[in-house]
């Protein structure tokens, strides 16, 4: 079995440079011109031999195999080239910003995960009582809920009540924890409750389907004692799927909170999507398109680990 | 007693003396008219966008201006409390020869780099080669602004030389040109390209930090040339794209001011929060959004349609209306409502779409229409760009105005890239386009109407409507040439007749108001009608 | 044929009375798309007509949700909102279902190197967060309803792909398919007869759950511009700019185009959660 995982994890790599070039095929497919909206933006007028010039200085000139090439020659060192729109390294470009997402991302997790579970495990294990109704409706009326609108109300909220707001620009929490968790806690609220509808969803299905099963039932009715045992074994089962949903939508959260970015005003992964799109930033997209991919190929491999220590039955032989 | 001159024993003395001193008490403690002046503290501002690179000879963008500009300084500049009076900044005097060709520039003494050298003309004269005659692959945006220097020349260390190929009455405004910042010329030597990304000026403020999408951070230069100037230690910018995190960051006091503009309801929004603890500034802005009709294209072509379009905008009650929601308001032709060159009202109105009574205009549209062979309903495309403020509502007024006179019209937004590009490739309808400029100046706001192919065989690539019109391109010479200001302004009079009236080539829609609403602890800033020219050396907040 | 309709309404009647909350979704949809349909009869006002004598008119006689900042009525925009919503949500998931219905049933029927390349590639597309690939989409596109339509669907494709394959694999090892085989069916026969009907129930049960994604979707693009454009009723861009920035002076302005998609979001996901449990035990959640 550790033959089967280390198989996996090195068949991330092939998978990568596969990913690495889809990725750079799509994104040349974007039509724009990064140069003139830079030079012309403003609403002044360049000369054609401005443009080309610094079409030349930025290699947008040489064929596409030669731009190819020194993109994915450069990914082994992490060297995903320079952004066209700043010239700064990509990769100090979204370190700078994966730090703030990462952190919300996780913050997120752990507020949805500290709500879904609890509640998914009592609305399935109290089925059809108004627990359970309470629980289905507000986790149905979470998904239903634009997620910026809750940003927006929780923010006017603050500011009508405590005529206070979440400081602007991002600390690291080993640098001054106290401003870091007041401008991260009201965004991982917003997007916790959304998170943890779905999680809450999923876990109250995994735990319906398991104590279906024959032997819980039996446990059941043979009384407390028996019940404590089978349901702690029931829920390691029930697991699986939730561990996946988790999973999942963490990855997701890297990359893809663009809009509450917006509306809590956070320099984080979302936002640089957005504008390296708007602004034809090609080598940006493409990093970031290959950081996003990265994250997801690796928790997958993080939740088949964990998929094989909750469920002992589990074996890749 | 009448020998004795002890103050305590003369009752008269006591009392004078009292009155004195009371009077003297009272002068002190009463809060004066202007309040002096406190050196220190950090100013905290927003900017809506980020600067692509550092170098301002490249650059249009405002999002450069506000927290790269107090890095340095220009050679003459404007009057940030008095526009348009330019005033001494690197250059401590100069002098005009009689025949208007030479301007001698006098350099002061003992201005340093940040790094310590000393600046002299050398720095001064690369500079503006940089900027008027940019080498290799050196891309410099206002070239084309220059074309009338010959040479730049710097005899000794403290003067420099400006040769012109022709008398050129703007000149000296041109120089002030809030784009010009000076640069080292040891480094451009070595590295023209290197301003793009690194800082080194003699600036009121030292560069300390960048981070991006996030804050801009400068303090204050300790042996700045200005004795006692800058009052503040230092600033930082922040960097807040959305319009509401905006105003949320200066109701919540976490920022002071933001340079460009609010809107009407962000200004309400935060005089409403802070109450007395807020000041409001507004003025007009070098700034105004256009309509650009692509000849290239039936029934645009025709003089009339176009005519009717224009006609059929009522400017007047929209400007009541749109200047209630967005940042736009005044009403006016070519030149700014506002400027020296405003046309006034009375004259303003005799021009087609500015008239007042929009039924009389609007049924005119609809003969015209019919003259023109437009039928109705027919449909066309609106061109804009992607931006809220204030594209979006223009361009929704625009539409339900055209709507009245049975036309349809279908919105297609872009970003502002593609939305260039389209407008340079001719791939439109109409676009709604936009001009901001640093200075109330015929030369500078009426270049991009001249033809498209100018008689020398030049092209015009700001003229995206693709027209020509000889005579456009011999007024605008005319007028450029022109130095008696009373004849130059009956010239772009006529101007602005055939343009807006006769062939209705392009349109001007509403003009841009600037609203600066900032915190009271801001002082010493005053709003100009450009966002360009913001200028942090004099500038100090309270406590 | 009548069997065949008789079969449904039966099945129809036993699907309300199990699962009223799923039928009550579905009339209210029922409902919504009534609305949506009549918005030419039922609008009092011109959606599009600008009022500079009644901006910001708090609800009331004359305009029973008030009007917005261009003096323009909110429930007729509401009401014509409607139709871009359901135009876009049920296009969108129904292109978006359907390619990605058919492209997981090509890769489960056909295997090897076609079913491998699929998988790659829906695998690295679902990597991305459904918005970005939209973002990006658009940005070829450009914006406009026509173009957001397409964005969407496109971004479900490799999701429901995924679901569908999963399906028609389960039924190309039956008895059934091997028979047909044996006898020398055609493909398209085997796909129709045996396949086709095994991967309908998780069609249905991912387009009603993608509906209500669609939705928000749009409602997210509008909000940063890039879906639908002024002036078309559209509720995403309803709750974008003019009403974030007059919130506290004419909340009506994002109220009740907020309501109307937490609405109808809502029914679509019942309905879709009700029709999951009827149709296909496996799946439920």
């Amino acid at each position: 079995m550790a033959r089967y995982l280390t198989h996996r994890l090195l068949l991330m790599i092939p998978t990568l440079l596969v990913v690495a070039v889809i990725i750079f095929v799509l994104v040349r497919v974007i039509p724009g011109d990064i140069v003139e909206l830079r030079l012309v933006s403003g609403g002044s007028f360049v000369t054609a031999s401005v443009i080309e010039a610094e079409r030349a200085r930025l290699g947008l000139n040489k064929p596409i195999w030669r731009q190819f090439v020194d993109w994915m020659s450069g990914l082994p060192r992490f060297d995903l080239g320079t952004s066209m729109w700043t010239a700064a390294p990509i990769a100090k470009e979204i370190a700078l910003r994966f730090q703030l997402s990462l952190q919300l991302a996780i913050m997120s997790t752990l507020i949805a995960v500290t709500l879904a579970l609890p509640l998914g495990i009592a609305a399935a294990v109290r089925r059809g009582t108004w627990v359970d109704h309470v629980v289905q409706i507000l986790s149905v009326a979470g998904l239903a809920t634009p997620s910026f609108w809750l940003g927006i109300l929780l923010l006017l909220f603050l500011l009508s009540n405590f005529h206070w707001l979440p400081p602007l620009t991002f600390t690291p929490l080993w640098v001054n924890p106290k401003a870091n968790l007041l401008q991260l806690i009201w965004p991982a609220l917003a997007v916790g409750y959304r998170y943890s509808a779905v999680t809450t969803r999923m876990t109250r299905s995994a735990m319906l389907e398991v104590l279906q099963e024959d032997y819980v039932r039996t446990a059941w009715a043979k009384g407390l004692a028996q019940r404590v045992i089978v349901i702690r074994h029931a829920l390691r089962n029930a697991m699986l799927p939730v561990v996946t949903v988790i999973g999942l939508e963490f990855a997701f959260l890297i990359g893809g909170l663009v809009v509450t970015e917006q509306v809590f005003n956070l320099n984080g992964i979302g936002k640089l999507f957005v504008d390296a799109i708007a602004r034809r930033d090609y080598t940006m997209i493409q990093g970031l398109l290959l950081l996003v991919a990265t994250v997801y190929i690796v928790v997958n491999f993080l939740i088949e680990l964990l998929y094989v220590w909750l469920d002992p039955r589990v074996s890749y032989g | 007693m009448h020998g004795s001159h002890a103050p305590g024993r003369r009752p008269e003395l006591r009392i004078v003396a009292v009155l004195v001193t009371g009077l003297l008490l009272w002068l002190l403690s009463a809060p004066l008219g202007a309040q002096q002046p406190r050196t220190g503290g950090t100013l905290t501002f927003i900017v809506s966008a980020e600067p692509p690179s550092f170098d301002a000879h490249r650059e249009v963008t405002f999002a450069l201006i506000h927290p790269a500009r107090p890095h340095y300084n220009l050679l003459v500049k404007f009057d940030p409390l008095n526009y348009p009076k330019v005033v001494p900044d690197l250059a401590e005097s100069w002098t005009i020869s009689p025949d208007g060709t030479t301007y001698t520039f006098k350099i002061r003494r003992g201005v340093r780099f940040h790094d310590g050298s000393v600046l002299t003309s050398r720095d001064i004269k690369a500079s503006y080669d940089k900027i008027i005659f940019p080498k290799g692959d050196v891309i410099s945006v206002r070239q084309g602004a220059y074309t009338m220097v010959a040479a730049v020349e710097a005899p000794d260390p403290t003067t420099v030389l400006f040769r012109l190929k022709w008398k050129s009455p703007s000149f000296l405004q041109d120089v002030a040109s809030p784009w010009n910042w000076i640069y080292k010329a040891d480094i451009i030597e070595k590295d023209p390209h290197w301003y793009e990304r690194n800082i080194m000026g003699t600036g009121p403020f030292k560069f300390v930090e960048y981070v991006r999408g996030s804050h801009w951070v400068g303090v204050r230069n300790e042996d700045y040339w200005v004795k006692g100037r800058p009052y503040l230690d230092g600033y930082r910018a922040v960097f807040i794209g959305n319009a509401a995190a905006q105003v949320n960051a200066i109701k919540s006091g976490q920022a002071l001011v933001e340079f460009r503009g609010f809107s009407p309801p962000q200004r309400d929004d935060v005089v409403r929060t802070l109450g007395s603890g807020a000041t409001v500034q507004e003025s007009g802005w070098l700034c105004n959004n256009t309509v650009v009709f692509n000849s290239r294209h039936r029934p645009f072509d025709d003089a009339r349609f176009r005519k009717a379009l224009s006609l059929a905008i009522d400017r007047w009650g929209g400007s009541t209306a749109l200047s209630q929601i967005a940042f736009v308001g005044p009403v006016g032709g070519l030149l700014r409502p506002e400027g020296p060159f405003a046309t006034p009202p009375a004259e303003l109105e005799k021009l087609a779409g500015y008239g007042r009574d929009i039924a009389a205009a609007r049924a005119e549209a609809k003969k015209l229409l019919a003259e023109a062979g437009v039928p109705e309903g027919f449909e066309f495309n609106l061109l804009n760009r992607n931006v809220e403020m204030p594209y979006r509502y223009v361009a929704v007024f625009l539409i339900d105005q055209w709507r009245q006179i049975g036309l349809k019209v279908n919105h297609v937004v872009k970003e502002t890239g593609p939305y260039l590009a389209d407008e340079r490739a001719g791939n439109f309808d109409a676009a709604v386009d936009f001009n901001c400029d640093f200075y109330d100046d015929p030369d500078l706001q009426l270049v991009k109407f001249l033809s498209v192919e100018l008689p020398n065989g030049s092209v015009n690539g700001l003229n995206y409507g693709g027209y020509i019109d000889r005579t456009l391109d011999r007024l605008y010479d005319e007028q450029s040439r022109t130095e008696d200001a009373t004849r130059r302004i009956a010239v772009v009079r006529q101007f602005e007749k055939r343009l807006l009236d006769e062939k209705v080539w392009q349109i001007y829609v509403l003009w841009w108001k600037r609203i600066i609403p900032h915190s009271t602890k801001l002082h010493g800033y005053k709003v100009g009608p450009s966002h360009y020219l913001e200028d942090l050396q004099d500038v100090w907040i309270s406590e | 044929m009548p069997r065949v309709y008789r079969r449904q309404r039966i099945w129809l009647a036993r699907f309300v009375r199990r699962y009223p909350l799923g039928a009550a979704a579905g009339i209210a949809i029922l409902g919504l798309t009534a609305l949506a349909g009549l918005a030419n009869q039922l609008a009092p006002y011109d959606p599009l007509a600008n009022d500079f004598g009644t901006m910001f008119a708090a609800p009331g006689a004359r305009h029973w949700f008030g009007t917005d900042a261009f003096g323009r009525d909110v429930l007729s925009r509401v009401l014509y909102g409607a139709r871009t919503a359901l135009l876009v949500g049920f296009a969108a998931s129904l292109v978006g279902a359907t390619i990605g219905g058919i492209v997981g049933v090509a890769a489960a029927y056909f295997g090897g190197t076609t079913d491998l390349i699929i998988q790659r590639l829906a695998d690295i597309m679902i990597s991305f967060p459904i918005i970005i690939l939209a973002l990006a989409i658009v940005a070829i596109l450009g914006s406009g309803t026509f173009n957001l339509i397409a964005a969407i669907a496109l971004s479900f494709v490799p999701r429901i792909e995924l679901v569908v394959r999963a399906s028609a694999l389960s039924v190309r090892e039956t008895t059934y398919v091997e028979a047909a085989r044996a006898i020398g069916a055609r493909h398209w026969r085997i796909v129709f007869r045996h396949m086709v009907p095994n991967v309908t129930a998780p069609y249905l049960v991912m387009l009603t759950a993608f509906l209500g994604q669609a939705i928000l979707l749009e409602a997210s693009l509008s909000f940063l511009g890039l879906g639908v454009n002024e002036p078309t009723p559209a509720w995403g861009l309803m709750l974008s700019g003019a009403a974030v920035e007059f919130v506290q002076r004419a909340p009506w302005m994002a109220v009740f185009p907020g309501l109307a998609i937490t609405f109808t979001v809502l029914a679509f996901n019942v309905l879709g959660d009700s029709l999951r449990d009827a149709l296909d035990p496996r799946l439920r959640t």
